[in-house]
């Protein structure tokens, strides 16, 4: 029985060497989404359900169409509605005539993944299913790694793609390296790569925005209109602190000695919302306060239409925004933005960025020459 | 001289309001509850409010303003969950936070926050939330303790009126009784029997809804609402549900349109969403795609929003009302020819 899943960014990576490691090697990697998923999609969606739901019905069908029979998605009970997506896609692609099985995943808890994974596996037992979602969680930080390089790179570039040559490269080395030592060293080659490989304008004075916001809607260029290459393109360097590897990544979260970047993020943001409201509420407002002092000059928020936790950070990111003196550029994605309207916005506001960078630049001057 | 405490006529205080209002009453508060919703209301709503949020929550915008010069204290608690996995919605969680945030004027806003499937709060947590409310107004905590007693009892009491049990619904599918009295006019009319479905703050708001209630009674139709519904039915619908439908407002709504149309014992189902409401967008789809499975029942999903005009929605009950009573006619007189055949 072939499977499938969603297409999640570069994450799809790791969703495949995850399972070659189960055993599984029948599997329909998802096409990377075009206009015509999204309409698949939201032709069979309900109306005003949030822009990932229409994207990955439109990913299923597409898939199936291509021949899988088994479907891997979110499960079990949360504060969004992601966690079931899968009953009502289910039945809407019952009606549509699709016979196809459900692999759910509640991938906040542990022995939840663990067990579905060894159910779905090729006679793995206990053991070497862990060993497997260990692969699973240290070549996440790999594609991280990867993608966090890709988008500073191909900021300071000279020869135009290069980096993205490397990141694919790369990724392609992430997906074919099996062995743990050997996984563990890619760690230091891949920055290595990049470092020797791309040709870097050393006198580029680049502005950083982090982007953040709901997790499918970052991670997915499909979705959010390859921001980063956008902001890239502008000469900004980018970074997303949102990552999957806050559920997955167990050997992090159980070490006590790091703290991983989700956890820093939050205790800022417990000062504006102080419990917990889903998503990724607390830690993008977090964010604009930590980005702050670490010295990046913007960020963009980024969620799908009709989000419900994520409009609870838009409406206090003013307040945040104010308060830290850090600008917020807050855009909402889904099926029908158009792609000159949010290069525009982006444009304007990386030109804002830099009026106010050379502004306190002036005033830094002004403060050395009455000293 | 006794505090003034502000509750907004919106979202869950149509489910607490007995309970509310009697807990600040009994703690010597003068509780004061912003008046029905208007056209004004809704006016200012809709220009404060942030766009994305659902129409009611946009209302409560409204109600906030309509409040904030009279009162010392506005309640606006973060009611999370009573149930060990089922959720309410993530926005009443942040509520609070964000009307801070918007309107840095407000006066001091009471939020304590009850969340048993996230936070898994216990009925001592819950006490130890209720005492921080009750410390602001007295400083007897045996006054609060039996405050909160009453509050409970007359939440119970006022649950146990409106909830109807297994019996009385059999009685109404079987026509046999009425639930609500209904107008002198129309008293000779057979009437149709209607579930109306909806969150509680969509029904019992008279302005948002449109006042559907009573233009439904005027129409010669008895209504039950999904707030009426035993709960143990709605439990034994949703259990056909692979997933859990894990929002707790949602179940009743779903449970109740899952359960008229597996068993009939109704004419119509008409459904009231609101536009951008999250666990609305999925229930709604699930109902319209088992509605159409089982086509004996008809079944009207009305979309409100701000933009939404009172005529065209008018139309379109009356015409659902009158294709009900057409086919209720037809029903009749198909029957006995049947039988003689």
């Amino acid at each position: 029985m072939p499977l499938t899943f969603p297409h999640f960014g570069s994450l799809k990576y790791v969703f495949v060497s995850l399972f070659h490691e189960l055993g599984r090697y029948d599997l329909v990697i998802p096409n990377k989404p075009s206009k015509k998923t999204f309409q698949l999609g939201s032709r069979y969606s309900p109306e005003f359900v949030c822009t990932p739901f229409k994207l990955t019905l439109g990913t299923f069908i597409e898939s199936l169409d291509r021949g899988a029979d088994e479907l891997g998605m979110g499960g079990g009970h949360g504060y969004c509605r992601f966690r079931f997506y899968w009953q009502v896609q289910k039945i809407i692609l019952e009606d549509l005539g699709y016979d196809c099985s459900w692999i759910r995943i509640d991938y906040e808890s542990t022995r939840d993944i663990i067990q579905v994974m060894k159910s779905i596996s090729v006679g793995c037992n206990t053991l070497q299913t862990i060993r497997a979602f260990q692969i699973g969680w240290v070549k996440n930080r790999l594609t991280d790694l990867t993608d966090q390089l890709l988008f500073k790179y191909r900021a300071i570039e000279t020869e135009k793609g290069s980096s993205k040559r490397i990141a694919d490269e790369a990724f392609k080395l992430i997906v074919s390296t099996r062995k743990m030592s050997k996984i563990r060293k890619l760690q230091k080659t891949i920055p290595k790569m990049f470092a020797e490989n791309v040709e870097v304008d050393k006198k580029a004075n680049p502005l950083k925005v982090v982007v953040n916001g709901e997790i499918y809607v970052v991670l997915e260029p499909a979705l959010n209109l390859d921001i980063y290459k956008r902001l890239n393109e502008l000469g900004v360097i980018t970074k997303t602190p949102v990552t999957l590897r806050r559920f997955i990544d167990i050997g992090q979260r159980l070490n006590p000695f790091k703290k991983m970047d989700f956890q820093i993020a939050n205790s800022y943001g417990v000062k504006y919302v102080p419990y917990r409201v889903g998503g990724e509420t607390q830690e993008n407002l977090g964010d604009a306060v930590l980005y702050k002092k670490k010295g990046w000059n913007g960020l963009v928020h980024l969620y799908p239409f009709t989000c419900m936790p994520e409009i609870i950070a838009r409406s206090i990111f003013p307040q945040v925004s104010r308060e830290t003196d850090m600008p917020v550029l807050s855009l909402v994605v889904d099926e029908h933005t158009g792609e000159a309207g949010f290069q525009t916005r982006l444009e304007a506001f990386v030109d804002l960025l830099e009026s106010k960078r050379e502004e306190m630049l002036k005033k830094r001057k002004t403060k050395i020459a009455s000293h | 001289m006794s505090k003034k405490v502000g509750i907004p006529r919106a979202l869950i205080y149509y489910k607490f309001a007995t309970m509310w209002e009697t807990f600040f009453t009994q703690l010597g508060a003068i509780v004061v509850v912003s008046p029905e919703t208007t056209k004004n209301v809704r006016e200012v709503a809709i220009e404060i409010a942030p766009d994305e949020d659902c129409y009611s929550t946009k209302i409560l915008h409204g109600h906030i303003m309509d409040l904030k010069d009279k009162v010392d204290y506005l309640f606006v608690p973060r009611f999370g969950s009573k149930h060990k996995t089922d959720m309410g919605c993530p926005k009443f969680i942040g509520l609070a936070d964000v009307l801070r945030s918007l309107y840095p004027d407000l006066p001091k806003l009471i939020a304590p926050h009850y969340n048993v499937a996230k936070y898994g709060h216990t009925k001592f947590d819950f006490f130890k939330e209720v005492l921080k409310v009750g410390f602001v107004f007295t400083k007897n905590p045996f006054r609060i303790i039996k405050a909160m007693r009453k509050a409970l009892k007359a939440d119970k009491e006022n649950k146990k009126k409106l909830i109807i049990d297994m019996e009385t619904l059999h009685l109404w599918e079987q026509s046999a009784i009425l639930l609500n009295i209904p107008p002198d006019e129309i008293k000779d009319e057979k009437t149709l029997k209607i579930a109306l479905v909806g969150h509680t703050y969509v029904i019992n708001d008279s302005f948002c809804s449109l006042d559907i209630r009573k233009k439904l009674q005027s129409y010669g139709a008895d209504v039950i609402t999904s707030e009426q519904m035993p709960r143990e039915l709605i439990d034994e619908q949703l259990d056909k549900l692979e997933n859990r439908l894990y929002f707790e407002f949602e179940r009743e709504i779903l449970g109740t349109i899952m359960y008229f149309l597996e068993n009939g014992g109704v004419d119509g189902i008409i459904h009231l969403m609101i536009f951008s409401c999250g666990p609305d967008s999925l229930a709604g789809e699930l109902a319209n795609r088992f509605a159409l499975k089982k086509q004996d029942i008809p079944l009207l999903q009305l979309v409100l929003d701000d933009l939404t005009a009172e005529a065209g929605m008018k139309t379109r009950i009356e015409a659902f009302v009158d294709m009900l009573r057409w086919r209720k006619e037809k029903h009749a007189t198909h029957i006995p020819t049947l039988r003689v055949s």
